[in-house]
């Protein structure tokens, strides 16, 4: 008799806890895994603000970041994001640093389920639900006319180039190009690559200004770039001679436009970007349809308008996921 | 005559290329672009120096660019709270701290000087990202700038503090009793031991020196770029190292110096100032400095077997 009450009590037990199961349901998360290209150029600090706040507004999304320690390393970014696909996160908001190199990558997400968003840099295959950014070609378009309509449309030109096989660099060199085809009067007399680093640049520039003694307009694929050309312009007192121009009005460049140093740049927003991207990513978790891209207006920085952006990345302030998808120009489905 | 055959062989090499460039690209010659070229040599050779003397101790510091980076970093932090001084003496101590790491790590710990640099270069550069929490630090006060874009006596001063830091270390490496045990470790060092000299010493100061040498290296660059960021010594670990080499300094330790350090700088930016004149994409002056490293190693490789079978 006794091994019966104890059977029956077992079955009692059991069943009261499986009813009991949806109690113990942990309360979902997200785990969204952030990627970089590098933690050294400002401009992607900015994106990594803005997808913590969109993370913060949610309270179920867990946000990690993951980048190389090697600035815009393509092994180092590869091994990292195998390493990401093994954690199986709920998403993965994505930026290559090589558009083509890491493409194996993103089709081994799509293999793992994982959905993917991309932001800033896209890659040359592999599929991905969202893609925020800047127009890269249009970038340099407006830089390289910003400046050469500076300069009355007709003198000699330098330009940084990005880093060799870049996305962001290549579109934008084509945005130049683009731009230098218009003005016939323009000579490109260099063009040769800063690496996105600001101490080459300045080695480089330092290099040209030897070679060339009259120059009227040198343009920068970054503002990182830009500064390391402007320093090094500046240093062989030829500041009033060349205006420099870079793209993405980053801190350090509002500063060196607001002294009338850096002649303009082009403001990317990194901070919408990152915040753009990652509230996709959440609200596609949540079941919401999101839009397939949505592309950023460039909006040239100079001394009129630098100070109304002369915050930091934290503080500026940037359009809500609505407001952003009224520009119906800019946004498609 | 053996140990500045190498030199002056360089000395000729210098002289000839000079002339090469001088009927390609008349520019060259001129006095703006002289002044540029001794300014990118001495830069070149202040990041190469702390290098050149931990391979003559036979060992190397593949961490001078992130230590360079780090004292970098604690430095423009520090300008930034107006205290001109403190700022200079932290800098110089992180990177004597870094170097004094290393140098512990090789000889107490006895890890390969490889090794043990290599785990140092990934640590300072950590400890960069972290301190300056990869912000950019920019604009620096005028009488910092002096060390980079100031001018003595009509010379710039990077220019000069090579030239007084090739003096010292010169001084150093020939007429003081550490030179000779950095030579000897270099050369041999079991004999070295045997011999009494005091090797773990030796090694420690060798790569505290290092650390040293890198931060004051570090505070020209940053006055230079008015600028401090986490990624300014990535670039640098290739072209000191190939200072050293083409420079004919013997990888293995004990020979060569620092004379041989300041051919290689000059040589190595004569070259590039001459590929950047002539107008040379990027990647075919990596293919042209490699070919110079490979070359210049072949050379000391050659002379040295031939002296040895006569």
């Amino acid at each position: 008799m006794r091994s019966k009450t104890i059977f029956i009590s077992m079955i009692i037990l059991v069943t009261a806890f499986c009813l009991s199961a949806p109690g113990f349901a942990v309360e979902k998360t997200y785990n969204i895994v952030y990627t970089m290209k590098n933690l050294t150029n400002p401009a992607w600090l900015g994106t990594w603000i803005g997808a913590q706040k969109a993370a913060a507004e949610y309270k179920m999304v867990n946000l990690t970041r993951v980048a190389p320690a090697k600035p815009d390393n393509i092994a180092e970014q590869t091994s990292l994001m195998e390493d990401v696909i093994l954690k199986r996160p709920d998403a993965i908001v994505f930026i290559p640093v090589d558009a083509v190199a890491l493409v194996p990558i993103v089709e081994k997400m799509n293999k793992a389920g994982i959905p993917v968003f991309v932001y800033s840099n896209e890659p040359a295959g592999g599929k991905y639900l969202f893609f925020i950014g800047n127009d890269d070609p249009a970038l340099g378009y407006a830089a390289a006319k910003y400046g050469i309509e500076a300069i009355g449309g007709k003198g000699k030109m330098i330009i940084i180039e990005g880093t060799p096989g870049s996305s962001t660099g290549q579109g934008r060199q084509k945005g130049f190009l683009k731009a230098v085809k218009e003005y016939p009067g323009i000579e490109v007399l260099a063009s040769q690559t800063g690496n996105f680093n600001r101490l080459k640049s300045m080695q480089v520039m330092e290099n040209l200004l030897q070679r060339f003694p009259k120059i009227d307009l040198v343009v920068g694929a970054n503002d990182e770039e830009a500064m390391g050309a402007l320093e090094a312009v500046d240093q062989a007192g030829r500041l009033k001679e060349i205006k420099v121009v870079g793209i993405d009005a980053s801190p350090d460049a509002i500063k060196a436009i607001l002294k009338g140093r850096l002649f303009g740049s082009i403001r990317v927003d990194p901070p919408l970007a990152g915040y753009m991207v990652v509230k996709a990513a959440i609200k596609h978790l949540q079941g919401e349809k999101v839009p397939k891209r949505v592309l950023v207006p460039p909006v040239i920085v100079n001394k009129e308008n630098a100070s109304r952006y002369d915050v930091s990345y934290e503080k500026a302030p940037f359009p809500s996921w609505d407001e952003v998808l009224k520009q119906k120009d800019f946004v498609t489905w | 005559m053996n140990r500045y055959a190498p030199i002056i062989m360089r000395l000729g090499i210098v002289l000839g290329i000079g002339v090469f460039l001088t009927i390609v690209r008349p520019e060259f010659l001129t006095m703006n672009n002289l002044i540029n070229v001794a300014r990118q040599s001495s830069l070149l050779f202040l990041v190469s120096v702390g290098l050149t003397i931990t391979i003559l101790g036979a060992g190397i510091d593949l961490s001078f660019g992130s230590v360079l980076t780090l004292s970098a970093c604690i430095l423009g932090t520090l300008l930034k709270t107006d205290s001109f001084f403190l700022a200079i003496l932290a800098g110089l101590a992180v990177g004597a701290c870094c170097g004094f790491v290393n140098g512990a790590l090789v000889a107490f710990i006895g890890l390969p000087p490889f090794m043990a640099t290599y785990g140092m270069l990934w640590i300072a550069q950590g400890l960069a990202i972290m301190f300056t929490k990869s912000e950019i630090i920019y604009g620096f006060p005028d009488n910092f700038r002096i060390f980079g874009v100031g001018y003595l006596i009509g010379i710039p001063v990077p220019i000069i503090i090579a030239i007084i830091l090739f003096g010292v270390l010169y001084f150093m490496l020939i007429h003081t009793v550490l030179g000779r045990h950095i030579y000897s470790v270099g050369a041999n060092l079991q004999v070295a031991r045997l011999s009494g000299i005091p090797v773990k010493r030796t090694q420690i100061i060798t790569y505290t020196l290092s650390g040293f040498l890198s931060a004051c290296a570090g505070i020209v660059y940053v006055s230079r770029m008015n600028a401090v960021e986490p990624a300014i010594g990535d670039s640098l670990l290739l072209p000191a190292l190939g200072a050293v080499a083409i420079g004919g300094v013997s990888l293995f330790g004990g020979e060569g110096g620092i004379g041989n350090t300041f051919m290689g700088a000059i040589i190595m930016s004569f070259v590039i100032n001459g590929m950047n004149l002539i107008g040379m994409t990027s990647n075919w002056q990596s293919f042209t400095i490699g070919a110079m490293v490979v070359f210049s190693v072949l050379i000391d490789q050659l002379r040295a077997e031939k002296f040895q079978t006569l």
